[in-house]
């Protein structure tokens, strides 16, 4: 009875609209929250400080916006750069490239800034040093560390779009003749773009969305204007909310360009077009037909030039020569490369040499596991911290968000409205912020909603798994959303529920399908958690500042050591998830008979 | 539809419950527990820290344990920061907060807080024999800590000698501001005098305060908004604890002529009669 009227959509709406209604009458008037609201923090002069506060949230954005730009620029070249030096067959550009990609995926953001930004300018002679100081080093190292740190997984992207380029395309195009440039530029190419386009624009957003974590370094972006506010007048509440809605805001419009661009990129006949694709047709009009005006005059000035079969002695001579020099142009390359390679291994070598290791013997207890077991009986876990307290965390999270991303992504891909919208909004608000902003919030808001106080451990855990949360739930979706349809209407027409659809037919064969993603997302969280920092959880990062902290002078051992226990454990689990993906992966399925 | 139900009733419940279970008067709740919570730093030094032995200790902890000993009540000390102190205090997870507190009347909006119990101002830090006196600062590139009252304090401090555009550069952590003034990234550190005393000893020699005090920091404890019962207790503790020579004691423990952070006692906390 409920059921059949559940199903009309307009119960829908008004459903989740009464529900609406009764939250906001709930919080609005009922509940206590025990906080006194004030917005005018944000736009009153302040009368201690003598400034409108707001106004830092303005510049912030401004900073913001420079750093994101500026570093997705770098980000793109270098990813372009090393995703082709990755397939590359000259062994040495590969295993640089290689190691270029591991190490910047597998360590934590938060590190490689401190990095950037405190340990690198120690290792530089004092001229080019204060040269570097002389301008604004803050964001020079930020939008750096953020280009290197994202240029990490765009190569990533970017090797796996063209790596996606059947072998039989390759063997067609080069038995019709074209040459291997030729059939790079003509067939490779603007078939891997097509592919990439999507997951490199979501690497856009991360990159903007990672840009909060500048403010480590002292960089005064939105996700800091929100601290200082609410460092100078204890309202919180009114500054994070003020920098969520900007955050979300840049998502939804960076969200709104990918979703133009992927409009732009579609081929589908005239008849099917929506008022979407002419939106992305005017939007990039301005961009496009410059390009291909330009195109179209370098075409009409350089004919290509045809070699004929019969060439005579001069030319024959020239081209001869011209082979010669390209083949010494190679050498002295490989050579510069591998002189390149080897220096960097020398260097990194002599660095490490000058190590006082005794400093990292004498604490790598301290950064693996704290005070346990010697803690007080009030601490948590009996002092555990350091980096098995970000394992815990990780685990915990990934576990209790595996259910959540389940529901909401089975929930993003029904039907019902009501169950539809909630999971939608859920996803989109948690994505379209950083782990920082959601941290915060979770801080903030649970022990208004529960009257209990947590742990910050626990406050920081649940930030984790509700950020992780809304990630699941996406790859929950598309592996849901990857499973033909046709499987879906067979076991709808044998007499089964959707609920026993689901979890007899489609889930079992979705969740094989993510396991390597689900992976992905666990060294995804474990490298977040060290995030749990700004709220003073005892973890990896959090630890290693405090003895840098007492230790003062030795900041290379520390964070270095750092960055090494945490690329160990984030390689060794994508290992793990390559292993998987290759076990999974259909290629190597064989029918047999 | 019974299901449905039960849910709506469970769901309500659950929220009434949250509604009333939040706060309490402190006092009542401190003394019925015997146990008293305070938000303690674990980064400042000498104020609070974690030593080589990974034992929490400082100024604060002592003035905390102290606070506890005088009301005959068992003291829990939280860790904080100064992102969370302030929550803390607002949430009931802790009842007082210790954790170089600069009383600002902005801030006192918030929470409230005791009389003051630590004399403070804000001072330069900078490379030894460079600079002379305040003024040698204008241009120069300045780090503070965010999240103190320092940096606005740093910007007015430079505008009024004459720096149309004052380069501050704020960091998240003390021992950031360190290494930067180290590696020379800035020029000076400012902040609270006493936590520099406590960085420039490390490094003997190299480093040195500069110039006037330019701001007032009064440090007070940080307490749960409009409880006076719990306000006036710990004043009056602070008080006795003036005055039977306890706090003289802990001061010279950590700021006296014999320690690493010297730092003398020049003012008296406020005492009633």
């Amino acid at each position: 009875m409920i059921n059949r009227y559940l199903e009309k959509t307009w119960v829908q709406y008004l459903c989740l609209a009464t529900l609406t209604a009764l939250l906001v009458y709930y919080f609005g008037w009922v509940f206590d929250f025990g906080y006194k609201f004030d917005w005018s923090v944000l736009y009153k002069k302040d009368p201690s400080y003598g400034t409108v506060l707001g106004d830092m949230l303005i510049s912030g954005l401004g900073k913001t916006i420079t750093i994101s730009l500026l570093s997705s620029g770098i980000a793109l070249g270098l990813g372009i750069l090393f995703g082709l030096g990755r397939l590359s067959q000259f062994k040495p550009v590969n295993w640089f490239s290689s190691a270029y990609v591991e190490f910047f995926r597998n360590t934590p953001l938060l590190i490689q800034l401190f990095f950037w930004y405190f340990a690198l300018p120690m290792g530089l002679p004092e001229g080019v040093r204060n040269a570097l100081f002389d301008y604004n080093y803050e964001m020079v190292a930020a939008t750096l560390a953020l280009g290197i740190y994202t240029s990490a997984f765009m190569a990533e992207v970017i090797r796996a779009g063209i790596q996606s380029i059947p072998k039989g395309l390759l063997e067609a195009s080069y038995s019709s003749g074209l040459s291997p440039f030729q059939t790079l530029s003509k067939i490779v190419l603007p078939l891997a773009f097509r592919a990439i386009i999507p997951p490199l624009g979501s690497e856009f957003l991360n990159n903007m969305k990672n840009s909060s974590l500048a403010m480590v370094v002292g960089v005064s972006e939105l996700c800091w204007a929100s601290q200082q506010i609410e460092s100078l007048t204890f309202k919180g509440f009114e500054a994070t909310t003020a920098a969520t809605i900007i955050y979300l805001s840049l998502s939804l419009i960076i969200a709104g360009i990918l979703n133009l661009v992927n409009l732009k990129l579609q081929i589908i006949p005239k008849k099917s077009r929506t008022i979407g694709h002419t939106i992305a047709d005017i939007v990039f009009w301005p961009v496009l037909t410059p390009l291909a005006a330009i195109s179209t005059l370098l075409g009409c000035c350089f004919r290509r030039k045809t070699d004929g079969f019969n060439l005579t002695s001069a030319q024959a001579a020239r081209k001869a020569l011209l082979e010669k020099v390209t083949k010494i142009f190679t050498l002295i390359w490989k050579t510069v490369f591998i002189a390149f390679f080897l220096s960097i291994i020398v260097m990194a070598g002599i660095g490490l040499s000058r190590f006082n290791f005794q400093v990292i013997w004498d604490n790598i207890g301290t950064l693996i596991y704290w005070r346990f077991p010697n803690g007080s009986p009030n601490e948590i876990l009996w002092g555990l911290g350091g980096l098995s307290f970000s394992i815990l965390m990780s685990v915990i999270a990934i576990s209790a968000s595996f259910f959540i991303g389940l529901v909401v992504g089975v929930g993003r891909t029904s039907k019902n409205k009501l169950f539809l919208i909630p999971s939608t909004l859920y996803i989109e608000l948690i994505r379209g912020n950083p782990l920082i902003m959601v941290i915060f919030w979770i801080y903030f808001f649970i022990p208004i909603l529960t009257g209990a106080f947590l742990n910050v451990f626990w406050s920081a855990t649940i930030a984790l798994t509700v950020f992780t949360g809304a990630y699941l739930a996406e790859i929950v979706r598309s592996g849901i959303q990857n499973i033909p349809a046709g499987q879906f209407e067979a076991a709808m027409s044998t007499g089964m529920t959707y609920l026993q659809t689901m979890r007899k037919i489609i889930l079992p064969q979705a969740l094989k399908q993510m396991l390597p993603a689900i992976v992905g997302q666990f060294i995804a969280i474990f490298k977040d958690s060290s995030l749990a920092f700004v709220i003073g959880v005892l973890e990896l990062t959090f630890v290693a500042q405090g003895l840098n902290n007492r230790l003062m002078i030795y900041p290379f051992e520390i964070y270095t050591t750092v960055a090494a226990l945490y690329f160990i454990c984030c390689y060794m689990m994508s290992i793990v998830a390559r292993r998987l993906e290759r076990k999974l992966s259909t290629d190597t399925f064989r029918l047999q008979m | 539809m019974k299901r449905l139900l039960t849910l709506a009733l469970a769901a309500s419940l659950v929220l009434a419950f949250a509604a009333s279970a939040f706060a309490g008067a402190t006092y009542d709740q401190v003394m019925k527990d015997k146990v008293v919570r305070a938000g303690i730093m674990t980064d400042s030094i000498p104020g609070a820290f974690y030593n080589a032995k990974k034992e929490w200790v400082g100024f604060d902890v002592d003035i905390a344990k102290a606070i506890a000993e005088k009301l005959g009540l068992k003291l829990e000390m939280v860790p904080v920061n100064n992102k969370t102190r302030i929550g803390f205090l607002q949430q009931g997870r802790i009842d007082m907060s210790l954790s170089n507190m600069t009383h600002k009347r902005s801030r006192d909006n918030s929470i409230d807080f005791s009389i003051t119990y630590f004399f403070d101002g804000q001072k330069m830090l900078a490379p030894k024999g460079k600079y002379k006196s305040l003024k040698d600062f204008v241009g120069k590139r300045i780090a503070t800590m965010q999240g103190t009252t320092s940096q606005l304090n740093v910007v007015n401090a430079l505008k009024a000698l004459g720096d149309p555009a004052p380069k501050v550069i704020s960091f998240q952590k003390e021992s950031e501001c360190f290494q930067a003034l180290q590696m020379g990234r800035v020029d000076a550190w400012s902040t609270d005098s006493t936590i520099l005393l406590g960085y420039a000893a490390q490094v003997p020699g190299k480093f040195e305060l500069v110039g006037k005090f330019f701001s007032n920091e009064p440090y007070g404890v940080g307490l749960p908004e409009n409880d006076s019962k719990w306000r006036d207790t710990i004043n009056f503790t602070l008080q006795d604890m003036w005055k039977d020579g306890t706090y003289k004691k802990i001061y010279d423990k950590w700021y006296g002529p014999n320690t690493k952070y010297y730092f003398p006692l020049t003012e008296k906390i406020e005492l009633w009669p």
